[in-house]
């Protein structure tokens, strides 16, 4: 029964938080509502017992990704351009296409049975991170070492494309 | 299943290994050299040493290393494919690049790092592996595509192209998500007995999401909206690329993670790959009749020809496997010709992209112009060429599994095909031309070019030893 | 192995003449010409063994090959000659080295391309006329295309873009039907047989229920009666011959048109014995309905070129009557037909060729009192023009009356209707004569006559016409054993007698 309430709590804020964040206009005011929406998410996390994902959520997401973010908003003086119209003439159908998108989850879930989950994703509680350890370095070594080399893309790729132009 | 990496496994990644140690090595170039051939010859080794291992590297049916990458004959043909596809464009590239200006050499680090995503595609058995090899290889052609920064349709394209193959990763993510939901793996096998037993509606759900967010990087109708733009803006030998390498990739996935299931006439899987087919054959063919530039003709084109090739998805048996392979073959000979064309007729400031580029090109320059007579035939499937053999293939995969329908769509686009590959010949061999050469073909262009038509010829005047080399791989892999 | 260097040579001239080019203007012409020449030797050879040999007796192949070329798929390359083959490959020749000739000073840029070309069709031709193998025939038969395309969107006339597209659009789709056909009959053999080939003679003897009987046939049946052309798929031929160059209608008229006629005699009446009489009737009707279409046509033309190529259409269909009215009279006329079709048409296109290159008109509104300039070549028009309309003496004559003959045997009614296209013809032939060549100049100035060249070519023609039409047994000779070991199955038993399995008795008296 706390259960539930806690879940009820972070969900509802997590709803709200996303709303008020994509209608805010001013985009500080956007990110610091997309901060309150990653704890929430990492307090999902913990009720899951997957406290290293709830750690990471904070990390990356919020110590790391967030502040890049506001580092740019405010670097670029984004600030100005918060007069201008976030939203087009085209809300109501977006808004409309993702009620329908949500109806349809909504109806699949309700539909389905999970026979997959038969007692085993749910991680025990404390044991998560070792486990985790675990699988990333013998069963999922080779993604493990894969997914080193996007990051190098990606750097490369912004290196490339962000350094000034040589002259000939 | 043994879940660490044992030495024999290691051996088995042999081809990934050299592939990252050739970026490193690259990359490790670049900061102690900047010298575009210096570097184009590194990236050549790379691939030739990444192609040459594949000789030493123990191919089994059942090398899996871990449950992620099977390293069985199947990914072995197209590793080596996608090498071989790599190794031409990078000649290509250079021939385009010495003529632009600024920084060149980090273009080959993105298109070594690209290639090794490909080639994790073409080995994947499990979700993580199919997830992060489509990464790779898209965050990398983010970056190729929009190479050209100073001109303002590569940044376009570049754009266009993060935007919707972000969007396709959101699809296959979600669409993951529901298939573990409901069958508490991400091994393709397991997945595959699953979906053949009693799907459930989270199952379904999912790999309909898969379709679609595959679908985008396959470039099939309805999910082609990206594809002409990005094929126009994109420097021409990078259009080479996605249309080569990263399609041939993704099908590769396609026919190991579909190819599995039990796709069953009158299926909803076997009905949704049957609309995509023919749509895609019908938009391709159509609305390629209507463009008046050539690399938007192109990208048409390469829309209807992936719809011919998900015929061999649908066939069923032995021929399946070969007919793809064999057609991928063609295709990625055929496509990267093309393109070699048009990467060698391209300027300082624009890509040879419309058809007034090429008007007359007989009289200019004879030989440049056969190729891309062969070339252009071969799409539209003429004897003597490798397309025909690639697409009697097909229609033979298809009428030996009583496809009729997609069979005779086919066969009705070859012939609608035909006007604007016609149309492009034409425009070739006429008389009114602007006059004289205007200036030499670099010779790692032409030695690519070289090399591609006589794989061309040779797979469609004599494909017996081929066609006998991919029946033994194949028939390892079933 | 013979079969094999007749088509190679071709081939290697063309390509041979292609590299010559560059340089000069006239080395692709000789070398062309010196290829053809090397294989009308070999040609030669091979004729007088046919004559010498009992091998005409027996029926069998007058040489044949046989490699290996992708056994994974059963196709091989199997060529192999009989009387049919032999007196079409001979006509082959024949106009190939004509056109050659008659393109000397016609074709003055890009001599290397178009000799390459000319000789490419030429050497797909020969394969057409050649193969046993069905996938080695379809390779053939796309490997005429394309060059020919080029040959019309090259060095064609005014229109020549919409025309070299409209015949590749036709001609491909047509193909497109037979591969899908080859294909069908493939996989039919191999599940009833476990062997997949793509052989001829293993073909044969397919068992096929009858609806897909019908429907496999169809699709050789679209793809060759394009070719022929039969009326309605005939609106490709009279743009393309139109406006393809003279060599490039001479081929197209001469010899093109045949691999059509030639496609239904080897392939559809011996793969569909039971079912090519079903549709024999309609066929027969869509014969009659070309002969007297295209002879009308041809009468309303006011351009010299397109009225010849209405011609084309008009006796085509004489050959498709005599293949459906099945019985070996009216096989042999078709025979004939081809090879005094190819001879008089050719020439005719010829003849066209050179006023046109004199007058820089087609157009016969122009046109009047060419005999007295030009009277040697007007001479020529009208023995043409008189073989056209099938005077006794000429090839035609021969041809069409077997095939009426045959046609008479089967069903009157369509032979009578068929003769009322005899004198369309003469009706459209002096026509013809009388608009160009006679009556009022409606044109300035003076005009060259045959110069020695082209008086060499026009004898040529005349004697070859000649010698068919009144020699015409040695040609019936060779071609008889294949047309009486084809074995009908009438629709009707009043006719030939078939049920004995024996060869039909009906021979030529």
């Amino acid at each position: 029964m706390i259960h539930q309430i806690i879940f009820l709590y972070f969900a509802t804020v997590i709803l709200v938080s996303a709303l008020l964040m994509i209608t805010r206009r001013n985009p500080i005011h956007s990110v610091l509502f997309m901060l309150l929406l990653f704890f929430h998410i990492a307090g999902l996390f913990v009720l899951l017992n997957a406290e290293f994902l709830a750690a990471v959520q904070l990390i990356v997401y919020a110590g790391a990704i967030l502040i890049l973010y506001l580092f740019v908003v405010m670097l670029l003086n984004v600030d100005q351009e918060r007069q201008s119209v976030r939203a087009n003439r085209f809300w109501p159908w977006v808004a409309a296409f993702g009620v329908l998108i949500a109806g349809e989850i909504l109806l699949l879930i309700s539909r389905s049975t999970f026979p997959g989950d038969a007692g085993k994703t749910m991680a025990t509680p404390g044991a998560g991170v070792m486990e985790l350890g675990q699988a990333l370095y013998t069963q999922y070594l080779v993604p493990f070492e894969i997914a080193s080399v996007i990051l190098l893309v990606g750097l490369i790729g912004a290196v490339m494309l962000a350094k000034k132009a040589v002259k000939e | 299943m043994n879940t660490a990496i044992s030495i024999s496994g290691l051996k088995a990644l042999l081809p990934f290994l050299i592939m990252t140690a050739a970026a490193m090595v690259v990359m490790l170039g670049i900061a102690f050299r900047r010298d575009h051939r210096f570097t184009v010859l590194l990236t050549l080794a790379g691939l030739a040493l990444g192609g040459g291992s594949l000789v030493f590297t123990p191919f089994a049916p059942d090398r899996y290393v871990t449950t992620l990458v099977l390293v069985d004959a199947f990914a072995g043909y197209y590793l080596a494919l996608l090498f071989a596809a790599a190794f031409a464009v990078v000649c290509l590239s250079y021939s385009y690049l010495e003529i632009q200006g600024g920084h060149r050499e980090e273009y080959y680090l993105l298109v070594l790092l690209a290639v090794l995503g490909a080639a994790v595609l073409a080995a994947a058995t499990h979700f993580a592996s199919f997830f992060l090899g489509i990464e790779i290889l898209s965050v990398s052609l983010y970056g190729l595509t929009a190479y050209q920064r100073h001109r303002d349709q590569s940044v376009e394209a570049g754009v266009k192209y993060l935007i919707l193959a972000a969007v396709s990763s959101a699809f296959i993510l979600f669409g993951m998500a529901l298939v573990y939901a409901e069958v508490g793996s991400m091994e393709f096998a397991r997945i595959a007995i699953r979906a053949g037993a009693a799907g459930g509606a989270l199952l379904g759900t999912g790999l309909v999401l898969i379709i679609v967010g595959l679908g985008f990087k396959l470039a099939v109708v309805p999910f082609h909206l990206w594809t002409p733009d990005v094929y126009e803006g994109a420097p021409a030998p990078v259009t080479a690329f996605i249309a080569t390498v990263s399609k041939g990739a993704v099908f590769a996935l396609v026919l190991r993670f579909f190819g599995n299931m039990d796709i069953r006439v009158g299926g909803a899987l076997f009905l949704i790959f049957t609309i995509i087919a023919v749509a895609s054959m019908f938009f391709g063919n159509l609305l390629a009749l209507m463009q008046q530039n050539v690399k938007r003709v192109l990208a048409y084109s390469s829309i209807s020809h992936i719809g011919y090739l998900l015929v061999t998805l649908l066939a069923a048996g032995p021929l399946r496997l070969n007919a793809s392979a064999f057609y991928l073959a063609a295709y990625f000979v055929t496509t990267l010709g093309v393109f070699g064309v048009v990467t060698v007729l391209s300027t300082r400031d624009r890509d040879a992209d419309k058809l007034d580029d090429y008007r007359g090109l007989a009289w200019r320059r004879p030989w440049l112009a056969g190729v891309f007579t062969a070339m252009l035939l071969s799409l539209a499937g003429i004897p003597l060429t490798a397309g025909f053999i690639a697409k009697f293939y097909l229609v033979a995969a298809g009428i030996g599994s009583a496809l009729w329908l997609l069979v005779i769509v086919l066969i009705v686009n070859s012939a609608i095909g035909l006007f604007y590959y016609l149309r492009i010949i034409g425009a070739v061999y006429s008389m009114d031309g602007p006059p004289g050469p205007s200036m030499p073909i670099s010779l790692s262009g032409s030695a690519a070019l070289g090399g591609l038509t006589l794989a061309l010829l040779w797979l469609g005047i004599y494909p017996g030893p081929f066609l006998a080399l991919i029946g033994s791989l194949m028939q390892t892999a079933h | 192995m013979i079969l094999a260097w007749l088509i190679i040579i071709p081939l290697a001239g063309g390509v041979a003449a292609w590299a010559a080019g560059r340089k000069d203007g006239h080395w692709p012409r000789r070398l062309s010409l010196a290829a053809l020449l090397i294989d009308a030797v070999l040609f030669v050879v091979i004729w007088r063994d046919a004559a010498t040999e009992p091998a005409l007796a027996r029926g069998t192949w007058l040489a044949e090959l046989h490699l290996n070329w992708i056994p994974q798929f059963g196709i091989g390359i199997h060529l192999a000659m009989d009387g049919l083959s032999l007196v079409l490959v001979g006509l082959t020749l024949f106009l190939g080295m004509l056109s050659i000739l008659c393109s000397w000073t016609e074709i003055r840029d890009r001599i290397g391309f178009f000799h390459a070309n000319v000789m490419a069709i030429l050497a797909g031709i020969l394969g057409v006329f050649l193969s046993l193998d069905l996938f080695l025939f379809y390779f053939f038969w796309e490997l005429m295309l394309v060059p020919m395309y080029f040959l019309i969107a090259i060095w064609g006339h005014e229109n020549r873009q919409y025309a070299s597209l409209k015949f590749f659009i036709f001609t491909q789709a047509g193909g497109l039907f037979m591969l899908l056909s080859i294909l069908a009959l493939y996989f039919i053999h191999h599940a009833g047989t476990g062997v997949y080939t793509f052989d001829y003679s293993l073909l044969l003897g397919t068992p096929l229920a009858p609806m897909t009987s019908l429907l496999v046939m169809l699709g050789f049946l679209i793809s060759f009666v394009v070719k022929l052309p039969m009326v309605p798929f005939h609106p490709w031929l009279p743009d393309a011959h139109t406006e393809a160059p003279t060599a490039g209608s001479v081929i197209l008229a001469g010899l093109l048109l045949k691999t059509g006629a030639y496609g239904i005699i080897r392939f559809v009446l011996p793969l569909f014995p039971l079912t090519a009489p079903v549709i024999a009737p309609a066929m027969q009707a869509f014969a009659v309905i070309g002969i007297l279409y295209g002879a009308l046509l041809s009468f309303a033309q006011t351009d010299l070129k397109r009225l010849v190529a209405y011609t084309s259409v008009s006796h085509m269909g004489f050959v498709l009557l005599g293949i459906f009215a099945m019985n070996t009279t009216s096989l042999q006329g078709a025979v004939m037909q081809m090879l005094a079709h190819g001879v008089s048409t050719g020439a005719l296109f010829i003849l066209v060729g050179l006023v046109q290159e004199r007058m820089h008109t087609r157009d016969m509104e122009r046109m009047g009192g060419l005999w007295s300039a030009v009277p040697r070549l007007s001479g020529m028009a009208l023995v043409f023009g008189l073989a056209a309309l099938g005077l006794p003496g000429f090839g035609n004559f021969v041809a069409e009356f077997l095939v009426l003959l045959g046609t008479y045997r089967m069903s009157p009614a369509t032979a009578a209707i068929a003769a009322a296209g005899l004198v369309l013809s003469a009706v459209y032939a002096l026509w013809m004569v009388q608009r160009a060549f006679q009556g009022n100049r409606r044109w300035s100035g003076s005009l060259p006559d045959l110069s020695l060249r082209e008086t060499g070519i026009m004898a040529l023609l005349v004697i070859a016409i000649f010698w068919l039409g009144l020699y015409p047994g040695r040609v019936l000779d060779i071609t008889r054993p294949l047309v009486s070991t084809m074995q009908f199955i009438p629709p009707s038993a009043n006719q030939l007698d078939a049920r004995t399995g024996g060869p039909a008795h009906d021979r030529m008296p």
